[in-house]
């Protein structure tokens, strides 16, 4: 197996916790917090330690904005973490298909 | 990184994708509450026999909206609850997937009564058949469609319910087809009362058991 392949995933996304969050987010245009923490199982402050992660390196976009008087987070996958993750789901195959060979 | 840690992920990747774009609001409470309004409605409307074309086609149309009125809210108050947006990409692509089907529905209703307007001798001897046996039938196997094309976006059951409601549609209508020993036996009131409510009641109770158990674990 070629290391170059593992050493090139990247170390953001990598992690479990923001994994999770970014595959959610792949699949869909937006998700609130509360359907990800939902989803995810997660603690409010583990979710937002990672989402703010991932909005400092581009990869996540966060708008608040107010539903029937209540506040509304709604979190987004920006161009670049579009990109950034399909890179990723690229190496994991790249990945398997070097050790079917 | 190990392959099958690789695949490991991958997997875990695509089962979560799937959850994110899956629709999960409310579905056992609006079925029940179908169940309910359409066994309510067919009790109703036999106990008032409306057997006019008209009455029948306009008090079903009647019974869908109030439906779809309470569906719409307790869907609406269930976003509101968890500060969620009502109109999200799931309920989105729910809404989407069942139009055509339920367009068709609503369509056919319509033609229906037009056709009986006409007041020809043909739609008068075949009017109660089509009227109140072929119709409800046919409203069925459309609307089992629109929940199996919704079920595409919910939970998997949702499919095999609509497959279970196109089929029983289906079977209704080769059974109904009137022969010399069978005569024409228009049943509507009975058709709608068991696929609209009986059927939606007995799936509703098995969601609120099989959804409160996968919560729990």
């Amino acid at each position: 197996m070629n290391p170059q392949s593992f050493l090139q995933l990247d170390r953001v996304i990598h992690e479990k916790g923001r994994l999770a969050i970014m595959s959610m987010l792949a699949a869909s245009p937006e998700l609130s917090f509360t359907e990800l923490r939902g989803a995810l199982e997660m603690t409010d402050g583990n979710l937002t330690t990672h989402i703010r992660t991932l909005q400092e390196a581009g990869y996540v976009s966060v708008t608040k904005s107010f539903q029937n008087r209540r506040p509304l987070t709604t979190c987004a996958l920006t161009p670049a973490g579009r990109k950034a993750f399909n890179n990723y789901i690229n190496l994991l195959e790249e990945i398997i298909r070097q050790n079917k060979r | 990184m190990e392959p099958a840690v690789a695949a490991d992920h991958l997997q875990t990747i695509r089962t979560l994708m799937e959850r994110s774009a899956l629709y999960r609001r409310a579905l056992a409470p609006i079925t029940t509450y179908a169940g309910t309004l359409g066994l309510a409605a067919a009790a109703l409307g036999y106990a008032l026999s409306l057997s006019r074309p008209a009455l029948f086609v306009g008090y079903w149309f009647a019974a869908a909206a109030l439906g779809l009125t309470g569906a719409l809210l307790m869907v609406r108050r269930q976003a509101w609850q968890q500060a969620e947006p009502f109109w999200s990409p799931p309920t989105r692509r729910v809404a989407q997937a069942m139009l055509p089907a339920l367009t068709a529905g609503f369509a056919l209703g319509v033609t229906t009564i037009a056709w009986t307007e006409l007041r020809s001798e043909a739609a008068a001897e075949w009017q109660p058949w089509v009227v109140l046996t072929c119709l409800p039938l046919a409203w069925v196997i459309l609307y089992g469609c629109a929940i199996h094309a919704a079920g595409f976006y919910t939970t998997r059951g949702m499919r095999l319910f609509g497959f279970i409601l196109i089929l029983g549609g289906c079977a209704g209508l080769l059974a109904s087809i009137p022969t010399k020993t069978r005569p024409l036996t228009p049943n509507g009131w009975i058709i709608m009362g068991f696929f609209f409510g009986v059927l939606h009641l007995a799936y509703g109770v098995y969601l609120y058991f099989t959804e409160s158990k996968r919560t729990e674990s």
